[in-house]
C-alpha cells in the first residue's frame, strides 16, 4: 500500500520536524504500530492498578468487578501487542527501509525464513518478543489460574510495564525511556544534511537495508530465540504465583499450581538454551557448542535454580519440609533471568563477551525493571518469613527431601560460581562507583584468560555430585528410608554402572591429561556419575515404577540429565582437532609455544591432496550458492586412505560455506559443515580464503632492449620481435592527428597455449608526451608494453609483465567430535520427561 | 543445632573457600610495559590497532602465523603474534583486547577480541577471534 504523507508530523520525541514534504515513505504502519505500543503500555497499567486493587478489596463484588476490569485491560494489552509485533513484521517483510529497524537488520535480499530472525536480531524486537509470550502466558492464566488471577496477574502485568516502556521511546524530562522500533532513520539523526532532501529515500543507502548479521542466517536462529523467549517470559509465573502467596498471605497452597508451570519454564528454558549450543555448534566458530561466553552463563544460571526450585517444590509437596527454600529458589530465578537481561543488554561485558546485544542506552532503565522487582519480593520474603509455616520435626537423613535439598544447594553453589564470573565487569564497575577501588588502589579485574578451563575444574566436581544424587535420591522414600533398602536396590546398578564406566573409559582411550591429574580424577568420576545416573534411573523405572510411564517423567529427565553429562564429557575430553598443521611446526616454530598453541589452521591449495588425521582432503572448488547470492560454497572431499596411494576406504564431500566481504565487510563470515556419523561428527569450517576482487598484480614489469628479431624468454614460452611498425593499429589505441606512433609486431610461442601475436605501441603526442598502449594475452596472464626507443643502439625497450597465477586455497579448521549425538539424545529424552511431568502434574488437579 | 543449618554453614564454607582459591584465577588488564615485568604469565591487555604498521597474514606461507601491531592504552607499540587466522573485519577495529604474554619483545596472544564500529553509527559491536575453546 504505497502511499504518501506529509512531513512535519510530530516526531516520537516531541520535536517538530521541519516541514518537509518527504517522497516515498510509507508513514502508517509506523504510526500504527507506534500508537499500539503506548496502548499496550497505557492498559497494562490500568490492568496492574484494577487487579491490585482487586487483590485488596475485601467485598467479593467489588473484588470480582475489579477483576474483571484488570482482566479487560490485560487482553487488550495482549491484543496490542500482538498488533505491535504484526506491524513490525509488516515493515520488515515489505522492506520499508524509512524504518531504522528495517533498515538496520534486514535487506532485500533476506531469505523469507530470515524475515524472523532479523525480528530477534535488535533489542526492541526480541523484548517485544518476550511481552507477546508474557501476554500469551497472561491469557492462559486468565483462563486457568481461578482464586489465584488477581495477584498473579498483577505481578505479570506489571512485568507488561516494564518491558512496555522499552518500547515507547518517549522522553520523560529529558530522559528517553525505551526505544521506539518504529522510529524513521530520518527521525533517528535529523541534523543528518541528507534529510533535508525530500527524496532521500531514492538515494543509494535507504534502496536497500544494512542486511541481517550472516552469523544469524541459520536455521537455529529462527527458532532458538523465540524458544528462549517463552522460557524467560514462563519463569515469571512461578515467580507471580511465589509473590502471589507471600502478598495474599496463602503460603502453601501457591506450590501445586505453580510446580507445572516451573517444570514447563525448565522445559522450555533449557530447550531454548540448548538450541543456541546447536545454533553455536553449526554456526559459530567457536569450535563447539558451549564456550562459557557470559552471554550463555547469564541464561543457563536462572535454569539451574529453577531446576532447584523445581526439587523443593516437591520435597515440599510431599513432606511439608523446604517451604522457605522453595520461595527463595522460585524468586531467584526469575531475578536471574531480570539480571542476564541486564548483563546481555546494558552494554556492561563489552571487553568480556563476544556476542551480546549492542547497548541502547538503556542500562538505566534495565537497572530500575531488575530492582523493581527484586527488592519488593525479597522484602516481603524477608519481611513475612516468620509466618512461612516450617515443619518441626527435623527431615531425616535417610530422606528424599533431604538430599533434594542438598542437591539443589549443590545446583545453587554451581549458579553462584558461574554468576560471581561472569559479573566481573560489574564487579569492576561497582568498585569504580563507590570509589573502593580508589581506596584500595585495586587494578581491573579481567575475567579468566582460560576460560574453559576455569569453568570446567569446578564445574565437574558439582556435575559429579549432582550426578551421584541424581542416581541415589530416586531409590529413596519420603520422610524415611527403611534400612538396608538403598544397599539391595542400588547394588546392581552401581556395579553395572563402574563396570560400563571403565569400559567406556577404556575402550575410547581417555585420558584427558591436558589438565594435570587432578583434572582426570574429576573426568573419571564424572564419567561414572553420568553412567550411574542413566542406569540408575532405568533400574528404577523398571525395578521400582514396574514400567509404569505414568510416573516415569522425572526418571526419564534425570536418564535425560545423565545422557548429557555424558554427552559433554566425551564430546569434550576427546575432542579432537584434526588439521593440526604439521609442516610449519618443524620449520621454525617449533618451542614450548608452538605445543602450546596448537596450529590448528591448515591450508588446502586447490586440487592438492593433503593428510588430516586419517583423511587426504582436497579442496576441489567453489560455487555461489543457489539460493543466497553472497553465500560461497567450498567443495572439501574428504577420502579415508591408509596412504596416498591406497585404496580409498570411505569418501565423502562437505560444504562449508561463508559469506565473502559482506555489505562492505572484510574477510569472511564462515558457516561449518559437518559429516555425521552416529558416534561421531567431523566438523569442517573455513577460516581463511585468499581475497579474489584484489588482482594479485604486484610483481613488477621487467624490462628487455632488444632489437628486431631478438627472442625474449618468460615462463610459459618465448616471443620474437618481429617487426616495428609506424603505422600500428591496436583496439586500445585511438590515433590522433600529429601522433608518432610504432607498435611492435611480436610473435608469442607458448608451450601449452598455442601461438599469439601481440602489438604493443609505443607514441609521441603533441610533440613532447610520451605514451604506450600495452597490449595482453589474458589466458597467459602476460602483460607487454612497448615503453623506449633507443635509436642510437637502433633497439627498442620492452617490459614483460606476468601475473603470478593466482593461486586458489581455503585455509580450514576441522575437528572431529565424538558422541556429540549422546548430548543431543540426552537433552531431547530430558525434554520428554519433563514432558510427563507436566502431564503427571497437570492430570494430578 | 540443624541439620539443614549445619549443611548450609558447611555450603557456605565451602564457597568461601572456593572463592579465595578461585582469586587467583582472576586475570588483569594489563600495559605492554607492564606485561614486560610479568613475563610468561598470561594476562589482558587493551589498546588499538596500530594501521600505519603492516598487518601480517600470509595462508600461503604459514596459515597459523598472523601478526600486527598493537597500540596500548599507554601509547606503546609492540608487535604481537597470534598464532592463528587474520580475523574479519581486522583493520576496522577500533578496539583489541588481547589475551595472552609478552615473550621477548613480541606480545603472543591466543584470544582476541575486537569491536567494530557499526555503519550507521557509532555503536559498538563485539567479534572475536578465538582459538583453543
Amino acid at each position: 500500500m504505497p502511499c504518501q504523507q506529509t512531513g512535519g508530523i510530530i516526531s516520537t520525541y516531541g520535536q517538530p520536524l521541519e516541514s518537509i514534504k518527504y517522497n516515498g515513505e510509507h508513514l502508517l504502519p509506523g504510526q500504527m504500530g507506534h500508537l499500539f505500543s503506548i496502548l499496550a503500555f497505557v492498559a497494562s497499567l490500568v490492568s496492574v492498578v484494577a487487579y491490585f486493587i482487586s487483590v485488596r478489596q475485601t467485598d467479593e463484588l467489588k473484588k470480582a468487578s475489579w477483576a474483571k476490569i484488570g482482566r479487560w485491560a490485560f487482553i487488550t494489552q495482549a491484543f496490542s501487542v500482538f498488533a505491535v509485533f504484526a506491524t513490525l513484521y509488516f515493515i520488515i517483510s515489505n522492506h520499508l527501509f524509512e524504518y531504522k529497524y528495517a533498515w538496520q537488520h534486514s535487506d532485500r535480499d533476506l531469505e523469507v525464513k530470515y524475515l524472523l530472525s532479523c525480528f530477534w536480531e535488535g533489542q526492541e524486537g526480541s523484548f517485544l518478543l518476550w511481552s507477546v509470550w508474557h501476554s500469551v502466558l497472561g491469557l492462559i492464566l486468565i483462563r486457568t489460574s481461578k482464586s489465584w488471577e488477581a495477584p498473579v496477574m498483577a505481578v505479570l502485568a506489571f512485568s507488561q510495564i516494564c518491558l512496555g516502556s522499552m518500547l515507547v521511546g518517549i522522553y520523560v524530562f529529558d530522559y528517553k525511556v525505551g526505544s521506539n522500533p518504529f522510529l524513521l532513520i530520518r527521525q533517528d539523526d535529523p541534523s543528518l544534511p541528507i534529510f533535508n532532501n525530500p527524496d532521500y529515500m531514492q538515494f543509494k543507502q535507504f534502496m536497500d537495508g544494512n542486511g541481517l548479521n550472516a552469523l544469524l542466517k541459520n536455521y537455529w536462529m529462527v527458532i532458538h530465540p523465540p524458544v528462549l523467549f517463552l522460557g524467560f517470559a514462563a519463569t515469571i509465573v512461578p515467580f507471580a504465583y511465589a509473590v502471589a502467596a507471600l502478598w495474599t498471605r496463602r503460603y502453601t497452597e501457591w506450590v501445586k499450581p505453580a510446580l507445572p508451570w516451573a517444570l514447563f519454564a525448565g522445559l522450555v528454558l533449557g530447550v531454548g538454551i540448548m538450541m543456541g549450543a546447536a545454533w553455536a555448534y553449526e554456526s559459530l566458530t567457536f569450535g563447539g557448542y558451549w564456550a562459557w561466553d557470559p552471554v550463555e552463563n547469564a541464561s543457563m544460571v536462572p535454569w539451574l535454580t529453577l531446576v532447584a526450585g523445581i526439587h523443593t517444590m516437591l520435597a515440599f509437596r510431599h513432606s511439608g519440609h523446604a517451604l522457605k527454600s522453595t520461595f527463595f529458589f522460585t524468586l531467584i530465578s526469575f531475578i536471574f533471568i531480570l539480571y542476564s537481561t541486564f548483563l546481555t543488554r546494558s552494554g556492561i561485558l563489552g571487553q568480556t563477551s563476544v556476542h551480546s546485544f549492542t547497548d541502547l542506552g538503556m542500562s538505566g532503565q534495565l537497572l530500575v525493571f531488575m530492582g523493581i522487582f527484586t527488592i519488593p519480593a525479597f522484602w516481603m520474603l524477608i519481611a513475612r518469613g516468620k509466618e512461612i509455616p516450617q515443619m518441626k520435626k527435623e527431615e531425616s537423613t535417610y530422606s528424599r527431601e533431604f538430599w533434594m535439598f542438598v542437591g539443589a544447594l549443590v545446583l545453587l553453589v554451581s549458579a553462584l560460581h558461574v554468576t560471581f564470573f561472569t559479573s566481573i565487569p560489574v564487579w569492576n564497575k561497582l568498585l569504580d562507583i563507590s570509589g573502593l577501588r580508589k581506596l584500595f588502589g585495586l587494578e581491573e579485574f579481567a575475567p579468566p584468560t582460560d576460560v574453559m578451563l576455569h569453568y570446567n575444574k569446578v564445574q565437574i566436581w558439582l556435575a559429579i555430585i549432582v550426578g551421584l544424587l541424581t542416581a541415589i535420591t530416586q531409590f529413596m522414600k519420603y520422610k524415611d528410608t527403611p534400612k538396608g533398602v538403598l544397599v539391595k536396590k542400588l547394588g546392581w546398578p552401581t556395579l553395572i554402572s563402574a563396570g560400563i564406566a571403565v569400559l567406556i573409559g577404556w575402550s575410547m582411550r581417555i585420558f584427558y591429561t591436558d589438565y594435570g591429574a587432578g583434572f582426570l580424577l574429576g573426568v573419571y568420576l564424572m564419567l561414572f556419575a553420568s553412567v550411574y545416573a542413566v542406569v540408575a534411573n532405568i533400574t528404577y523405572i523398571i525395578t521400582v515404577l514396574k514400567g509404569k510411564t505414568k510416573a516415569a517423567g522425572a526418571s526419564v529427565a534425570h536418564i535425560g540429565f545423565g545422557l548429557t553429562l555424558l554427552g559433554i564429557l566425551i564430546s569434550s575430553s576427546k575432542k579432537e582437532v584434526l588439521s593440526i598443521d604439521s609442516m610449519n611446526v618443524l620449520s621454525g616454530y617449533f618451542s614450548k609455544e608452538s605445543g602450546q598453541n596448537s596450529r590448528e589452521n591448515l591450508m588446502l591449495p586447490k586440487g592438492l591432496p593433503v593428510q588430516m588425521g586419517p583423511y587426504f582432503v582436497t579442496y576441489r572448488g567453489d560455487s555461489i550458492s543457489a539460493v543466497d547470492n553472497d553465500k560461497t560454497l567450498y567443495i572439501v572431499e574428504y577420502e579415508r586412505k591408509a596412504g596416498l596411494d591406497a585404496p580409498v576406504t570411505e569418501k565423502f564431500t562437505l560444504y562449508p560455506d561463508a559469506y565473502l566481504n559482506v555489505k562492505g565487510q572484510e574477510g569472511i563470515t564462515p558457516n561449518p559443515d559437518s559429516k555425521h556419523y552416529l558416534s561421531r561428527d567431523i566438523f569442517t569450517y573455513i577460516t581463511a580464503v585468499p581475497r579474489k576482487d584484489i588482482p594479485a598484480d604486484t610483481l613488477p614489469y621487467t624490462p628487455h632492449v632488444i632489437a628486431q628479431g631478438d627472442t625474449v624468454y618468460f615462463s610459459k614460452g618465448f616471443m620474437i620481435l618481429k617487426n616495428l611498425n609506424t603505422k600500428p593499429t591496436q583496439k586500445n589505441y585511438h590515433p590522433e592527428p600529429g601522433d608518432i606512433a610504432v607498435g611492435a609486431e611480436i610473435y608469442v610461442h607458448t608451450r601449452d597455449n598455442g601461438d599469439f601475436n601481440i602489438n604493443p605501441i609505443y607514441f609521441i603526442r603533441d610533440s613532447s608526451f610520451q605514451a604506450n598502449v600495452p597490449d595482453t594475452i589474458a589466458p597467459l596472464s602476460l602483460a607487454v608494453k612497448f615503453s623506449k626507443i633507443l635509436p642510437n643502439e637502433n633497439k627498442v625497450q620492452i617490459d614483460l609483465k606476468e601475473t603470478r597465477e593466482p593461486m586458489d586455497y581455503i585455509v580450514l579448521k576441522a575437528l572431529e567430535f565424538p558422541f556429540i549425538n549422546v548430548l543431543w539424545l540426552g537433552i531431547v529424552v530430558m525434554a520428554v520427561g519433563f514432558g510427563m511431568a507436566i502431564r503427571q502434574r497437570v492430570r494430578a488437579k | 543445632m540443624k541439620k539443614t543449618s549445619i549443611i548450609l554453614l558447611v555450603v557456605i564454607a565451602v564457597c568461601v573457600a572456593g572463592m579465595v582459591m578461585m582469586v587467583g584465577d582472576f586475570s588483569t588488564y594489563e600495559t605492554f610495559a607492564t606485561a614486560r615485568k610479568k613475563e610468561g604469565k598470561e594476562i589482558h591487555v587493551i589498546g588499538a590497532l596500530d594501521s600505519t604498521k603492516s598487518v601480517v597474514y600470509d595462508p600461503a606461507k604459514d596459515a597459523n602465523y598472523f601478526s600486527f601491531h598493537m597500540k596500548d592504552k599507554s601509547g606503546e607499540i609492540t608487535r604481537v603474534v597470534f598464532y592463528g587466522t587474520r580475523p574479519t573485519d581486522f583493520e576496522k577495529s577500533t578496539e583489541l583486547v588481547l589475551t595472552g604474554k609478552m615473550v621477548g619483545s613480541e606480545f603472543h596472544c591466543s584470544k582476541i577480541l575486537m569491536k567494530c564500529p557499526s555503519k550507521y553509527k557509532d555503536e559498538q559491536t563485539a567479534y572475536s577471534a578465538q582459538k583453543n575453546s
